[in-house]
């Protein structure tokens, strides 16, 4: 027997609200109740998001326990998707993420916004439109374009901002 | 009632000037494209502007990212109808019958009905903001602690009921994670910090801003480059400009949807597309040609159109007079009026009348824009949907690491967006709605002042938050709502109508 396609990853997520709905609780409780500034006890820090706590343990128990209802224990169902497109919009998105990720944790804040953002936008542009069946003479006009593209985003994008709309850049 | 419609008209002469018009037409224009490009939504697009906007003066500034709005959630019936990708969440049911009539040669005239049925149910939705906002903020005046609490309660659970994808746990659990998300930082009652592990960024608290931005721009992004590219259906349009003999057949469902839209705009929370979505179910239940609909039909696509435009000026109604954003775009727009020293609550009628009719006559001029350029400009917004995923993604994600940073100078911000983004994209992936997760994020601090408030009023007695008349009617809607969602009582509720209806 299968189980429905979202019932183990429902499962999952629904433990992962329990716990943290513990932990929330938990942090709560142990929260200053301000005693020593005689404040009155309705309004300790802690009250609010202990109850809140208490309902996403609740709410995620309910999911666990309706996952489990619906067969996440059992067999996964076989998913009629096309494997080679899964692993290609996998492939994807770990990519984009890679790249965003870096441009935001690595490059901003550390290197000239400009240069960081030139140098992001000609990476993403250049990776993404890579065809390995692609001739020189369009893989060379990909890269003029990406290029083109960075050099219009770092000078356009600081321009807007900093001048005309007055803004700070990181 | 009717002092709103007539403030309405007084309030236009001291307002209406140059620059308006011109902030009205570049912002209307951006706000299109915005909508237009899958990836950009209005939420993220009126987030964005809020940073460009924010040393322009008040009114000029709200004006911009109204214009935004508006012009968004129409600009995004043009991918749904040539691309089969809904520009924003809210034309999603825009493409049942906009990309079949794309399809089948008939683009132009699509893009002309989602044009005129925006307008007018923008028009219809404004009627109803200067008639009812007024009213409803001095109804609030009556409401107390007891009252905001079941209102904040009240507002994830339908939000969490109406935008989840049958699944209403997967919306509540979204909901009270936003409720749960703005306990971080300094509390309001005493200033105590709350899950902030000692880090001074955190107690600061997370900010509205970056966390839309991570949930509807950066997830997006995501979103975009995961799914495989979308074929535009056709190159060439031709006549735009709907007949009014045409339009005037559907004035029914034109007037039916419009009302339904505002109405769904004024529920806290679920917003635009759900407003279509339900426009588009009543319109196909009532229809003579119900069998056209997802084939094509007309009707089915002024249906959703007009709903989901009407829904903005609803989602106003409850931002401005209880400070409630009725959805995620209206949500950005409150955050932008706190910044810029506007108090939306109960006390605007009483503080800023003005104010509140300078809004109608915003979404009007917006409005008007919206039709021109949407009629005007059928061409070159066909040739901005050429622009292929890989060159704009990555300039979107340069404004997304933008936005969050520029209102306060702080890389933390930046972290932010990135953590809302990844979790967010999970959590799409897993069905989760996003629309609850952010109006938690505003309620949260309306429902931890208000329950600490009332409770110290009461002296820890539960009765006045039940018996009450207002928290009543609340609480038991509430508790309905929860109710009607468990299968085995709208199994019963649905045997017993059922069972009702037999002679």
């Amino acid at each position: 027997m299968q189980a429905r396609p979202h019932a183990r990853a429902d499962l999952i997520t629904g433990l992962v609200f329990v716990t943290l709905g513990f932990a929330v609780g938990i942090e709560s409780y142990n929260m200053p109740r301000l005693e020593e500034r005689s404040i009155d006890p309705w309004t300790a820090p802690g009250l609010v998001p202990g109850l809140l706590g208490i309902v996403i343990a609740v709410l995620g128990g309910a999911m666990a326990l309706r996952s489990i209802l619906a067969g996440a224990t059992r067999a996964s169902a076989s998913g009629d998707t096309d494997a080679a497109e899964t692993r290609s919009a996998r492939t994807r998105l770990l990519l984009c993420l890679a790249l965003c990720l870096g441009y935001a944790l690595v490059l901003v804040g550390r290197a000239p916004f400009w240069f960081a953002t030139g140098l992001f936008v000609f990476a993403f542009v250049a990776i993404f439109e890579w065809r390995l069946d692609d001739d020189r003479q369009t893989r060379a006009g990909k890269l003029a374009a990406a290029f083109a593209l960075s050099v219009a985003a770092s000078l356009a994008i600081p321009y807007l901002f900093e001048t005309l709309f007055l803004v700070r850049l990181p | 009632m009717f002092d709103g419609l007539i403030a309405f008209a007084g309030a236009f002469s001291a307002f209406a000037n140059v620059t308006t018009l011109f902030n009205v037409g570049w912002a209307t224009l951006i706000g299109i494209v915005i909508g237009a490009l899958p990836g950009l939504t209005a939420t993220m697009g009126v987030a964005l502007m809020t940073t460009l906007t924010y040393r322009m003066v008040p009114e000029q500034a709200i004006l911009v990212l109204i214009s935004v709005y508006v012009g968004a959630i129409y600009g995004g019936s043009r991918s749904a109808i040539l691309l089969n990708i809904p520009g924003t969440p809210a034309n999603a049911a825009t493409t049942l019958d906009g990309f079949p009539l794309a399809r089948a040669g008939r683009a132009g005239e699509a893009m002309g009905i989602a044009t005129c049925a925006s307008v007018i149910g923008t028009l219809i939705g404004v009627l109803f903001l200067a008639a009812v906002a007024p009213a409803l903020a001095e109804f609030a005046l009556n409401f107390g602690s007891y009252e905001f609490f079941w209102l904040s309660i009240f507002g994830v659970v339908i939000a969490g009921q109406m935008t989840s994808f049958d699944d209403a746990l997967k919306g509540w659990i979204a909901g009270f994670l936003g409720l749960l998300v703005a306990m971080v930082g300094q509390e309001g009652i005493h200033a105590e910090p709350r899950f902030s592990f000692g880090n001074s960024d955190l107690a600061g608290g997370i900010a509205l801003i970056p966390a839309l931005v991570g949930a509807f721009g950066f997830a997006e992004i995501l979103s975009v480059m995961k799914n495989r590219a979308a074929e535009m259906a056709t190159r060439s349009v031709e006549r735009v400009l709907p007949r009014v003999s045409e339009l005037w057949r559907y004035k029914r469902t034109i007037g039916r949807s419009g009302i339904i839209g505002t109405v769904i705009g004024i529920i806290p929370g679920v917003g635009e597309d759900i407003g279509a979505w339900v426009s588009y179910a009543a319109a196909r239940r009532s229809s003579k040609e119900r069998d056209q609909f997802g084939k094509g039909s007309r009707e089915g696509l002024i249906a959703a159109e007009t709903g989901n435009n009407a829904a903005i000026p609803g989602a106003l109604i409850p931002a401005l007079t209880l400070a409630v954003p009725g959805s995620a775009p209206a949500a950005v727009l409150l955050a932008a009026m706190l910044i810029h020293g506007i108090r939306p609550g109960p006390l605007i009628m009483i503080e800023a009348p003005t104010f509140v009719y300078q809004v109608v006559w915003m979404v009007v001029l917006a409005t008007i824009a919206m039709g021109i350029f949407g009629l005007a400009l059928t061409r070159p917004l066909l040739t901005i949907l050429r622009v292929p995923r890989e060159r704009l993604m990555p300039v979107v994600f340069v404004l997304c690491v933008i936005g969050p940073y520029a209102i306060t100078q702080r890389l933390f911000d930046v972290y932010v967006m990135l953590f809302f983004g990844i979790v967010g994209f999970i959590l799409r992936e897993m069905k989760y709605p996003m629309a609850p997760l952010v109006l938690g994020i505003i309620l949260g601090d309306i429902l931890d002042k208000n329950l600490r408030r009332a409770l110290v009023l009461s002296d820890g007695d539960l009765t006045p938050f039940f018996f009450r008349p207002i928290s009543a009617v609340l609480w038991i809607t509430t508790l309905l709502i929860v109710l009607l969602a468990l299968p085995p009582v709208r199994n019963a509720a649905t045997r017993m109508m059922r069972w009702d209806r037999k002679p």
